[in-house]
């Protein structure tokens, strides 16, 4: 190309155009569409970082910010409401948490809010705020606050120690002289046994010469139990036979009596009894009707009695004061009375 | 024999020198074109003759409109199948909270510019830079040369333009089909979760991020737009435009596609 060119024509680059009807209006449109796409696009994403959101500082001190990222959310009850903007670290060697919180999502935080930092098994760390009392002085702007820590991936090793702990005892449990396995074997041995001849009997009493006596013994403990079985029946009929009188007799003739007849006639005695009884009571209730006019009568003449007890009592009174009255008119008498000089 | 064994090294050693020395030079070669097509692009007198500027609206219009349906369409279906794929593995993992991250990284970062930038470089690019060497060589056997300067201009200047224009309004727009089949895809027609993908989307687009993926786009567009023609305006070694390898210049466009792409990976997660 830097060879010294000929004279020649300046013509652009397609020699063979192709007619376009309006080409500068689709064209400028396109330029248009493009210019729209790549404003709008920006305004979008400004819009989205939150851009034109006013927003007041909150400051959360940790000992360790591992995890935190600028630009991650804080979240209160599931809904983002602020935006890591810095992290930086403080003199005395903690990490200071810049977080842009929306003005109008700062109603959530209060004074007596609490900011925890967790660190979950799956997933990034998180920033989450929590007010218990919503009526407390809001958060002011500017506020610095201790984050808690909270760390699911600390817990990592006590569970691998528990892990590996278990995975050792099921180890020791499976291994070739365990105890599991001889256990399993004498379960097999147990098992074999049960399919045998003697069964169960074979597995509880130990050999077969003892299965068999026990056997033998349990069928003439059977047979013994079938006689006495006879005699309780015997007994059973006699019993029928004493208590009802319906039983048959051996030879064919019913009996008569029976406990049950004799009752019923000792009832109809009592009831006979019963009847005279009632008769004696409604006499001894017409004597101690006269014994109730005699009683009457008695406390009549205990009041007169009372009478004349005060009437006596009053003539004997009269006759001391009489004798009284003698003793002192008598020569012989006495001076009762004491004069004083 | 020792002598006959240093001369076949000599000579390999030599062709291999020839060979790493001519890729050098044709790199050198990309790398001052596409130099002298970006002051170009940024020079007012590109634009003044109004010749030069209906060449520039054709081609962009040429580059753009006719790719823009199937593009948009091909580019919907695949991220409808991403993203569904994305969503519905997240939520079986019980991990739905990330799916739209996911799904905004995976496509809307990563996957949209490339596949833009791969399909106006099959569909437009390489294409006219073909035709573009197959005219030059006509003129050529008909004793019409043109200066470097002409080439550039006329000729290179329009369709690198129309290119990069392409590659950008198409990643642009299939960006915007991929993040409202997104949000379809996850909230259905409601409006109620327009506030969380707002924020979930603000959430992948930090500074950094939004500034690596523009420029990423803007470098894939500029090597759509440059290395074909690159290798369009290259003669060969005996001074003319015959027909080259499609394969070595989609090797090439690719390989610098890849290491824009890796760079910004780098600068994305590391």
């Amino acid at each position: 190309m830097n060879e010294s060119p000929p004279p020649t024509t300046v013509r652009p680059a397609d020699q063979s155009p192709q007619v376009v009807k309006n080409l500068e209006l689709k064209a400028a449109l396109l330029l248009l569409l493009m210019m729209a796409l790549v404003l709008a696009s920006g305004a979008y994403v400004l819009y989205a970082r939150g851009f034109f959101e006013r927003t007041q500082q909150l400051v959360l001190l940790a000992d360790d910010s591992e995890g935190v990222l600028v630009g991650m959310d804080m979240t209160f009850a599931g809904f983002p409401i602020g935006r890591v903007a810095r992290i930086e670290l403080a003199d005395d060697g903690n990490a200071r948490i810049l977080i842009d919180v929306k003005s109008r999502d700062a109603r959530w935080l209060r004074s007596s809010s609490v900011f925890t930092m967790e660190r979950g098994l799956v997933g990034g760390t998180r920033i989450r705020a929590f007010s218990g009392v919503l009526n407390d002085p809001p958060l002011e702007n500017g506020a610095v606050r201790q984050i808690l820590r909270g760390d699911a991936l600390a817990e990592l090793p006590r569970l691998a120690a528990s892990v590996s702990e278990l995975l050792e005892n099921l180890t020791a449990l499976t291994a070739a002289d365990a105890a599991l396995l001889a256990s399993l074997a004498n379960l097999q041995t147990v098992t074999e046994k049960l399919k045998g001849p003697q069964g169960a009997l074979g597995v509880l009493l130990g050999n077969e010469a003892e299965a068999r006596k026990l056997v033998e013994r349990t069928s003439a403990l059977l047979a013994r139990a079938d006689v006495l079985t006879g005699r309780l029946d015997s007994l059973v009929a006699n019993a029928d036979r004493q208590v009802f009188g319906q039983a048959a007799r051996p030879h064919g003739v019913a009996e008569q009596g029976g406990l049950v007849s004799e009752t019923r006639t000792t009832v109809k005695q009592l009831n006979g009894l019963l009847a005279e009884v009632r008769g004696s009571l409604q006499k001894v209730d017409a004597v101690l009707v006269d014994a109730q006019a005699i009683a009457g009568n008695t406390r009549a003449a205990t009041t007169d009695l009372g009478a004349l007890r005060s009437d006596v009592e009053a003539t004997l009174r009269k006759v001391e004061h009489l004798v009284n009255e003698v003793n002192r008119k008598w020569p012989f008498a006495r001076e009762t009375e004491i004069r004083l000089p | 024999m020792a002598l006959h064994f240093l001369s076949l090294a000599q000579a390999s050693l030599l062709h291999l020198g020839r060979r790493a020395r001519a890729r050098w030079a044709s790199w050198l070669r990309v790398l001052l074109l596409a130099a002298q097509i970006i002051v170009l692009a940024l020079a007012s007198s590109s634009y003044r003759s109004g010749r030069q500027r209906q060449t520039i609206l054709r081609h962009i219009y040429l580059a753009t409109a006719p790719l823009l349906t199937w593009f948009l369409v091909l580019s919907a279906l695949i991220s409808l199948v991403l993203i569904r794929i994305v969503v519905a593995t997240a939520v079986s993992y019980g991990l739905s909270q990330y799916a739209l991250e996911v799904v905004v990284r995976t496509l809307v970062l990563e996957l949209i510019p490339l596949y833009a930038a791969m399909f106006v470089a099959v569909r437009y690019s390489m294409p006219n830079a073909h035709g573009i060497r197959e005219r030059l060589a006509g003129l050529e056997d008909g004793g019409i040369r043109r200066s470097e300067q002409e080439l550039l201009q006329a000729v290179l200047l329009p369709c690198a333009l129309a290119a990069a224009f392409s590659v950008l309004l198409l990643a642009a727009l299939s960006c915007v089909v991929a993040l409202v089949l997104s949000y379809l895809t996850v909230y259905g027609l409601s409006p109620w979760g327009l506030s969380a993908y707002t924020h979930s989307v603000g959430k992948v687009f930090s500074a950094p991020v939004t500034l690596i993926f523009s420029l990423k786009t803007l470098f894939f567009s500029l090597a759509v737009a440059i290395v074909p023609m690159a290798a369009t305006a290259q003669r060969d070694s005996d001074g003319r435009y015959s027909r080259g390898s499609d394969i070595t210049e989609l090797a090439r466009l690719f390989s610098v596609v890849l290491l824009v792409e890796v760079v910004s990976l780098l600068g994305n997660y590391y």
